[in-house]
C-alpha cells in the first residue's frame, strides 16, 4: 500500500466534500422545468385616462359606459345564411342546407361588444396576465386600433381573463356586475350571435342595410383605423361589424345548418375556426354580414382581431 | 534545448499498451513554435465561414488566440532569460493516440447521422490548438519541460463527445478546456510513489461545468441534451461502440472497468424493471451516451485503479453511480444526461481508497487476491484481459440477442407508458408526463393536448388550470381540434388520434428522422408501437 501524506489526505477529503456539497447545492438550486408565463412588453407605451377619450384606463381600457361597452342584443329569431337571388355576392358556404337557402334561428338575448378589442385593452391584458406571445408579434402602439396579429387562442384567453378580472374588480360598473352575478360571462360570440349582431333580425346584407353603398366601413383601404372611426347607422349601434379587421368567433368552421351542439363533430378534422366581418384589405364581397371566413386557430395576421360578447350559460 | 522528461515515460499504467511501442524523440519543436502555431491555427479557424457566421463565436476564437499569443510572448521573454525548463520533447504514447483514434471513429460515425457533429469540425480543430497551447504553457510555468504528443487530443475529443457550448457561449468551451488542464496540473496526489493528477482531466472539467449548468439552470447554453439523445440516430450504435470499445479494452486492459460497469447497469436495469414493471432508463437498458462513457470516459488508466479487483470495484461503482444519479437528477428536475459525467470525479477521488481496500484483501486473503489476478506478471495479466474480453463479448452478445441494445425498446412506446400509468406502476405516470412534455416541446399537438388534459383532470398530477390552458392552447394553435374544443368547454376532456405529423414525432425511437417516411410505413411502425388505430390503417 502506498503511504500518503496527511496533508494530501486532507486535500482529497476537502475536494470530495466540496464536490458533494457542490452537487447538493446545484441540485437544490436547479430551477423547476416549467414554461415561463411572462410576456415582454418592455418599452411599450402605457396609457392614462386622458390618453384614450371615451375609455377607462383604470378599468382594463374598456369603454366608459355602464356596461363597459357591451350592447344588448334582444332575444328573438333572425335570418342566417344567404339567398343568392337576393345577395348576388353570396358564397356557396353561406347556403343553409340542401333544401333551404337560408335558415331562421331563434337566439336568447346576449350582449355584444360595441367595438373590436383594442390594442390598449389587449396590451393591458398581456401586462397583467403575463400572457405569452411569440417574439415576432407586434401589437402596435395606437391604443384605439383594433388589436390584430392575435390567434384564436389569444382571443379566447383574453375573454376568459377579462371575465375573471371584471368579477374581481371593485371598479366594475354596477349594472355590469349585476349581469356577471346573474350568470353572464365574457366570451367570444359564436357565429350565429355574430351574424345576428351584424345584420339584425331581418337579414340585411350589411350592418347598415342592403345597399353596398349605403354605409361607411373600412374595407379595401389598405390600412387599419381606430375602432368606431366611421359614423354608421348600423344594427344595434355596433361599430366596425363590416371591415377594419376580421373577428374570431367561438364556432368551428363546418357546413350549415348552424348548430352549436354539433361542434364536437369537427374533432377529427384539422382545426379551422370561423372569423367574420372582413378587413381593411378586402373588397365589399368579404365584408357582407353573412360572409364566413375560416382560419387556422394559430394564425396571427395583421388583419385578424376579435370582439367579445356577454353570453349566458 | 529540447530534452526528454523521464517523469512522463510512465510504465506502471500502461498495461497491455506495452505491446504498442512508444515513439520517442529527443528533439521537440522550438518552444516558441507551440503557442505561435496554436495562435496561427486559431486565427485560421476564425477566418472560416463556420466561425465567421457568429460574432460571439469569432470573438471566442480571438480570445483563445490572444491567450496563445500572450503565451508566445511570455515564452519569448523567458527564453531570453535563459530558462532551461522551456524545452520540449516528443513522445507518442499509445494510450493517447489509440484512444484518440477510437474517439474519432465514434465522432465520424455519429456525425454521419447527425450533421452538427461535422459542423463542429473547425471548432474541434480550434479547441485542439488551444489545448496544446495551454498544456505547454502550464507545463513551462510550473518549471517543467513539455512533452509534445497526442495527450491533449483524447481530452478534447472526450469533452466534445459529451458537451459543447452553443456558438453564442463558446468562450465557455475554451474555459472548460483550460479548467481541465489546470485541474490536471494542480490537483495532484501521491499514488504508487508518484505524483499524479487526481482527476480525469476531461471528466473533471465536464463535472465542474455540469454542476454550474445545473445550479444556474442554463443547460440550454449547451448542446448537452442533443448530444445525449442523438447517438442513437446512428444505426447499431451499441454494436459500434462495443466494437470500438474492444480496441480500447485490448490496448489498455480496461475490460474489467467497462465490462463491470455495463454488467451492473444492465443488471440493475433488469432488476428495476422486474420490480416496477417499467424501464429504469426511459428508452434503453443503458443510454447510448452512458455506454459510450463507460468505454471512453471513465477508463483513463491514470485516474482509475490498476489492479484487477480495483478495476472491478471501480466499474461497479461507476454503474451504481450512474444508476443513482439518474434518479437523483430526475427527482430534482435536473436534466438526467449529467448522470454519466457527475460521478466520474467522485470515483477518481475514491481510487486510493479502492487501492487500499484491494491491498488489504491481498494481505489478509492472498488466495482470493491471486484468484482475482493480483500480483501476476504482465504476460499472465494480458492473457487474463483476453479472457475478460471473451466474457464481455459473450455478455454483450447475450444482451443483443435478447433485444437489450440496438433493438426498439419498450420505453420508446407511448401506449406502453399509458398502460403502465393506468395500472399505476411506480413512476410510470411521471415518465408519461415527461415523455409527453418532451414531445409537446417538439410541437406534437397530440402530446400537448394529452398534457393539458392531465393538468386539467389532476388524476396523475396536481391540477394546474393555467398550465393546462397553456398546453391546450399550444395544441390548438398546432391545429389539433380536440384541444380547441377542450378550450371552449372548460370541463372538456376530448382526446383524439395522433395526426400524421404527431406520428412522425412520437415514433422516432430516440431521434430517427421520420419526416419523409411514407404513411403506410409510419402506420406499420405505429402499430408495432401499440397504437391500435394504426393497425387498422396499416392493414387497410
Amino acid at each position: 500500500m502506498t503511504p500518503t501524506a496527511p496533508g494530501s489526505r486532507r486535500l482529497v477529503a476537502l475536494a470530495a466534500a466540496g464536490l458533494v456539497a457542490a452537487t447538493g447545492a446545484a441540485l437544490t438550486l436547479a430551477p423547476d422545468v416549467e414554461p415561463a408565463r411572462s410576456a415582454n412588453l418592455a418599452g411599450h407605451p402605457t396609457w392614462g385616462d386622458d390618453d384614450i377619450p371615451g375609455f377607462r384606463a383604470n378599468l382594463f381600457a374598456l369603454p366608459e359606459d355602464d356596461l363597459a361597452g357591451f350592447v344588448p342584443i334582444p332575444a328573438g329569431s333572425f335570418i342566417m345564411g344567404s339567398d343568392p337571388s337576393v345577395d348576388r355576392m353570396a358564397f356557396a358556404v353561406e347556403r343553409w342546407s340542401r333544401t333551404a337557402l337560408q335558415g331562421r334561428l331563434d337566439l336568447d338575448d346576449f350582449y355584444m361588444g360595441r367595438y373590436e378589442v383594442t390594442v390598449a385593452q389587449f396590451v393591458d391584458f398581456v401586462r397583467r396576465s403575463g400572457h405569452r406571445l411569440p417574439d415576432d408579434v407586434v401589437l402596435g402602439t395606437e391604443p384605439l386600433h383594433p388589436v390584430a396579429s392575435v390567434s384564436w387562442v389569444d382571443a379566447l384567453r383574453y375573454a376568459r381573463w377579462l371575465d375573471e378580472e371584471l368579477r374581481a374588480s371593485a371598479r366594475t360598473p354596477a349594472p355590469l356586475r349585476a349581469l356577471l352575478d346573474d350568470g353572464w360571462r365574457v366570451g367570444l360570440p359564436d357565429e350565429a350571435q355574430w351574424e345576428k349582431a351584424a345584420r339584425g333580425a331581418d337579414g340585411a346584407l350589411f350592418p347598415w342595410g342592403d345597399d353596398p353603398e349605403g354605409g361607411s366601413a373600412n374595407y379595401a383601404s389598405g390600412r387599419v383605423e381606430p375602432v368606431g372611426s366611421r359614423e354608421c347607422a348600423c344594427a344595434y349601434g355596433l361599430s366596425d361589424m363590416a371591415g377594419n379587421v376580421w373577428e374570431w368567433t367561438a364556432s368551428p368552421y363546418q357546413p350549415y345548418p348552424h348548430d352549436p351542439s354539433d361542434d364536437g363533430r369537427t374533432a377529427a378534422a384539422d382545426a379551422l375556426w370561423v372569423m367574420r366581418g372582413g378587413s381593411y384589405q378586402d373588397d365589399i364581397q368579404q365584408v357582407r354580414a353573412a360572409n364566413r371566413g375560416g382560419a387556422d386557430p394559430g394564425a396571427r395576421r395583421p388583419f385578424i382581431g376579435f370582439r367579445v360578447a356577454l353570453v349566458h350559460d | 534545448m529540447a530534452r526528454l522528461d523521464p517523469r512522463n515515460v510512465g510504465l506502471a499504467d500502461r498495461g497491455a499498451a506495452d505491446d504498442l511501442s512508444e515513439t520517442q524523440h529527443r528533439d521537440g519543436p522550438s518552444p516558441i513554435a507551440v503557442p505561435a502555431s496554436a495562435a496561427l491555427v486559431l486565427a485560421a479557424c476564425s477566418l472560416t465561414p463556420r466561425v465567421q457566421a457568429n460574432a460571439a463565436l469569432q470573438a471566442s476564437f480571438w480570445g483563445a488566440m490572444a491567450v496563445a499569443l500572450a503565451g508566445a510572448a511570455w515564452v519569448l521573454v523567458q527564453s531570453r532569460r535563459g530558462h532551461a525548463a522551456l524545452s520540449t520533447s516528443v513522445l507518442l504514447r499509445p494510450q493517447h493516440w489509440v484512444q484518440a483514434l477510437c474517439q474519432l471513429a465514434v465522432l465520424l460515425y455519429w456525425g454521419w447521422y447527425w450533421r452538427p457533429v461535422y459542423d463542429m469540425a473547425v471548432l474541434f480543430v480550434g479547441q485542439l490548438a488551444f489545448a496544446y497551447a495551454v498544456s505547454a504553457l502550464i507545463s513551462w510555468a510550473r518549471g517543467r519541460p513539455w512533452t509534445l504528443g497526442f495527450g491533449p487530443v483524447p481530452i478534447i475529443f472526450s469533452i466534445n463527445l459529451f458537451l459543447w457550448f452553443r456558438d453564442d457561449w463558446f468562450y465557455l468551451q475554451f474555459l472548460m478546456i483550460a479548467v481541465g488542464f489546470l485541474g490536471k496540473e494542480f490537483v495532484q496526489w501521491q499514488r504508487n510513489g508518484r505524483s499524479t493528477h487526481v482527476f480525469n482531466p476531461s471528466a473533471f472539467a465536464l463535472g465542474l461545468f455540469s454542476l454550474a449548468l445545473i445550479a444556474t439552470g442554463t443547460t440550454d447554453l449547451t448542446w448537452g441534451r442533443e448530444i445525449a439523445s442523438t447517438l442513437t440516430l446512428a444505426p447499431h450504435i451499441y454494436t459500434y461502440l462495443f466494437a470500438v470499445g474492444l480496441v480500447v479494452m485490448y490496448a489498455f486492459s480496461i475490460t474489467l472497468v467497462a465490462g463491470t460497469a455495463a454488467a451492473v447497469l444492465f443488471g440493475a436495469s433488469a432488476v428495476a424493471f422486474a420490480f416496477t414493471g417499467v424501464p429504469y432508463f426511459v428508452d434503453s437498458e443503458i443510454p447510448a451516451a452512458v455506454f459510450l462513457g463507460l468505454h471512453l470516459l471513465v477508463t483513463d488508466p491514470s485516474t482509475s485503479p490498476r489492479t484487477p479487483a480495483g478495476k472491478v470495484v471501480f466499474g461497479a461503482l461507476y454503474g451504481v453511480g450512474v444508476f443513482t444519479l439518474y434518479t437523483v437528477l430526475s427527482a430534482s428536475g435536473a436534466p438526467t444526461f449529467y448522470d454519466k459525467l457527475l460521478c466520474v470525479p467522485l470515483l477518481n477521488l475514491s481510487v486510493r481508497a479502492i487501492d487500499a481496500l484491494v491491498g488489504s484483501v491481498e494481505t489478509t486473503l492472498p488466495g482470493l487476491a491471486r484468484a482475482l489476478g493480483q500480483g501476476v506478471d504482465q504476460v499472465v495479466a494480458r492473457r487474463a484481459n483476453l479472457a475478460h474480453m471473451a466474457v464481455w463479448i459473450g455478455f454483450f452478445a447475450l444482451m443483443s440477442a435478447t433485444g437489450r441494445t440496438d433493438r426498439t425498446h419498450v420505453g420508446d412506446r407511448i401506449p406502453f407508458w399509458e398502460e403502465a400509468c393506468s395500472e399505476e406502476r411506480p413512476g410510470a405516470c411521471d415518465r408519461l408526463l415527461q415523455i409527453e412534455a418532451s414531445y409537446c416541446g417538439d410541437n406534437s399537438a397530440w402530446a400537448c393536448n394529452e398534457l393539458g388534459l392531465h393538468y386539467r383532470a389532476g388524476r396523475i398530477v396536481e391540477p394546474d388550470p393555467a398550465l393546462s390552458a397553456d398546453f391546450l392552447g399550444k395544441a390548438c394553435e398546432l391545429r389539433f381540434q380536440p384541444a380547441c374544443l377542450n378550450l371552449t368547454d372548460t370541463d372538456g376532456s376530448m382526446t383524439g388520434r395522433p395526426k400524421m405529423l404527431d406520428l412522425r414525432l412520437l415514433l422516432r425511437e430516440g431521434g430517427l428522422n421520420l419526416l419523409d417516411t411514407p404513411e403506410a410505413e409510419l402506420y406499420a411502425r405505429a402499430c408495432r408501437h401499440g397504437w391500435d388505430f394504426a393497425c387498422l390503417g396499416a392493414s387497410g
